[in-house]
């Protein structure tokens, strides 16, 4: 199949779940009123209620769900073959995507731009908010580990990668400093920025640059990986970490330290602007250069491995270090763990935070939520969509499947992403010394972006909590500090395919929570909720599964001979998390289900829709 | 920004897809900016308005006479602020 193909049968996706399936259920379900007064108009307070266009509020929208999700998920999932994870994506974002992220939406507007846990607290218990708050904490924490993990582990380790990042941070504080102290132009702002965080990148491609970051941060040369790469292998106190994943991830975290800290207009926000121009010229460049260069599928990639995910079963892995061998497990039945891997792409819990309580506010007409947020959702797919077609071509074409089985070996699956993206946008003329580390650097600035927002959550939570009866947790820098440490001792001992699946799991039990919620409200006020009943039934059921196998993985890894401290460390924290957010969701489950109950029984009132 | 609609579409126009690309590339480069200081505007608006209404609150702060000679200039912002102090909230709200 030529990828070009690919992004067409996308493209018909969302003609005909846009077009058609979604359409007809905003028509005939939801029906919406133009004319009826939204939150935002109703409650305007200039703040956090204050109408939007709906075309400023789809950019917003898509924004806030494209992270490092959709981009890494796909290019994992592609161990079971390119065409499962294919399917995933366009049936996921079919039946479930948009209907979790719109519906979302509507269920803020039509509650008074309620939140999700006063809404949980209404519509299935009062215990319900508090588990469901705890339970975000544990999915932000996952997030922390997950994206930690890929920046520190995989991006940053590149030699050519690091002083392009702090050049571009350092870019993105001077835009700041133009914005807000000497008020300058946004437009001449960012022109200057731009082309300096574009040099900032390319002098960390620099010959001289890259060898002194090899020879006196990253360490010695300690051996040679199956690509002919350096690896280092120097140990550190964390057992089976070496000196440039430690001192990389500590920077990762240090930089989340200043984001959750300093005044956001200081630091997270600019930066966040400089990175979004990164990103977005990434991906057009990206794109265009894949409609250009047109490349068939090559005939090595397998569309479907095996059930297990094993590459070794349908590659020869001879050629690849022992000690990477060893830490390449297979990822497991394709059923239920697929469905979790490729998370933000499908279907994703952290959508429905952001539609609830952020654009939910900010809607003007009833009639643009399928427009904002189904749309954003489906556009989403096609990032996904993309971001598999680095792996299979970006990486297939020029390395073939054996060269992407020895990326995943050497744990660079960001990376793959990276040299994937930098092939395309060769063909658009960006040579790829520059286009790897600038992929890899808009990877690092997309995972930062949500780490700071995440640590800055997590210290506002624990003071929250725990700010009563320890009044330190109401410290700023304390609050971060824990955040932080926490963050640490997960990214340090965990193995990144399992906790990317943790993750993947709590993303999509709170996607089910949230469909659940929207079900109960359909219910009491007496409209059709299967469309969403029945994704909620698949998504519970298979996420259940995914964190409980996941559990017994992790568990059962700790009987293993020669396992590392750390690794028994992580393994246990991994598996008590996911059975405390099993037992989580089973809590909510069964408050729901008398909920659903007492809905049933209750005739609804359909004048309030 | 964030809460003007189109422009165009005020004036009664239809309007053009450079319009809604412009606003779209606004929406995710800098409307998380703009709602970013309009919170900012808010929280300062809040310890503004605690100050010098304290005593609506049960809280007296400034003198009467000073609340009184400020009460014109702070009418303008009394609903909003009863909206946001009065609006239930939640940690999910430092999400988004």
């Amino acid at each position: 199949m030529n990828a070009v193909v690919t992004l067409f049968i996308g493209v018909v996706a969302i003609f005909l779940g846009y077009g058609f399936y979604a359409k007809t259920i905003d028509r005939k379900v939801i029906q919406p009123d133009g004319k009826k007064a939204t939150p935002a108009r109703m409650y305007m307070d200039g703040v956090d209620f204050t109408p939007a266009n709906r075309n400023v509020l789809f950019g917003y929208q898509f924004k806030s769900i494209a992270a490092l999700g959709p981009i890494t998920g796909p290019i994992v999932a592609v161990q079971w073959g390119w065409l499962p994870a294919l399917l995933w994506i366009i049936f996921g974002t079919f039946f479930i995507g948009w209907v979790q992220d719109y519906s979302s939406i509507m269920l803020g507007v039509r509650e008074d731009g309620q939140s999700f846990g006063a809404l949980s607290y209404r519509f299935i218990s009062p215990r319900s908010r508090s588990i469901l708050l705890t339970f975000i904490y544990f999915y932000l924490l996952l997030i922390m580990a997950a994206f930690g993990k890929i920046v520190g582990y995989d991006l940053m380790t590149n030699p050519a990668v690091p002083l392009g990042l702090l050049l571009v941070i350092g870019v993105g504080l001077l835009a700041g400093q133009m914005t807000y102290k000497w008020k300058m132009d946004i437009i001449v702002t960012s022109g200057i920025t731009v082309v300096l965080a574009f040099v900032g990148i390319w002098l960390g491609t620099l010959a001289p640059v890259q060898g002194f970051i090899t020879n006196v941060i990253n360490g010695a040369v300690a051996g040679t990986g199956p690509d002919g790469k350096a690896i280092q292998t120097y140990a550190t106190v964390f057992g089976a970490v070496t000196r440039p994943q430690f001192i990389w991830s500590l920077v990762a975290l240090v930089l989340c330290y200043f984001g959750a800290v300093l005044p956001i207009w200081r630091w997270a926000q600019p930066i966040n602007y400089v990175s979004f121009w990164i990103v977005f010229l990434g991906i057009l460049a990206g794109t265009l250069g894949l409609l250009i260069w047109h490349p068939a599928f090559p005939a090595d990639f397998p569309a479907f491995t095996n059930w297990n995910g094993n590459l070794c079963a349908s590659a020869n892995c001879s050629s690849i270090d022992p000690k990477l061998l060893k830490n390449m497990v297979p990822l497991g039945p394709m059923w239920p763990l697929l469905f979790v891997t490729i998370a933000c792409g499908a279907v994703s819990g952290w959508h429905s935070l952001v539609s609830s309580s952020g654009t939910a506010r900010q809607l003007e007409n009833e009639a643009d939520a399928l427009y904002v947020g189904g749309g954003a959702m489906f556009l989403e797919m096609f990032l996904a969509t993309l971001s598999l077609l680095t792996a299979v071509v970006g990486v297939g074409v020029t390395k073939g499947f054996a060269g992407y089985v020895g990326l995943v070996a050497a744990g660079k699956n960001a990376g793959i992403f990276a040299i994937g993206l930098s092939e395309m946008m060769s063909k658009v003329g960006v040579p790829t010394s520059f286009g790897l580390p600038y992929g890899s650097v808009f990877l690092t600035l997309m995972g930062l972006t949500i780490m700071y927002l995440v640590v800055r959550f997590m210290r506002v939570a624990s003071a929250e909590f725990l700010g009563d009866s320890i009044p330190l947790f109401k410290n700023t820098t304390f609050g971060s500090i824990i955040a932080l440490l926490l963050s640490a001792l997960m990214i340090y001992t965990g193995f990144w395919a399992r906790v990317w699946v943790l993750f993947g799991g709590a993303n999509q039990l709170m996607a089910s929570l949230a469909l659940l919620l929207v079900t109960l409200w359909l219910m009491s006020n007496g409209k059709n909720y299967m469309w969403t009943f029945i994704p909620f039934l698949f998504m519970f059921v298979t996420t259940i599964a995914a964190l409980l196998l996941t559990a017994f993985s992790v568990f059962s890894q700790l009987g293993a001979a020669n396992l590392p401290v750390d690794k028994i460390i992580g393994n246990w924290l991994a598996g008590l998390i996911a059975i405390y957010l099993v037992i989580a969701a089973l809590f909510l489950a069964w408050d729901a289900l008398k909920a659903f109950n007492k809905a049933r029984e209750n005739k609804p009132v359909k004048t309030s829709v | 920004m964030p809460n003007e609609t189109n422009d165009e579409e005020v004036k009664g126009k239809k309007p053009s897809w450079m319009d809604g690309f412009k606003s779209v590339m606004y929406g995710m480069a800098g409307h998380d900016m703009a709602r970013y200081a309009l919170k900012t505007r808010g929280s300062m608006e809040h310890l503004f308005i605690l100050i010098t209404m304290g005593d609506l609150l049960g809280i007296p702060i400034l003198p009467p006479y000073y609340s009184l000679r400020l009460l014109p200039y702070v009418v303008p912002q009394i609903s909003t602020w009863k909206r946001r102090m009065l609006r239930e909230k939640d940690l999910t709200d430092a999400l988004a």
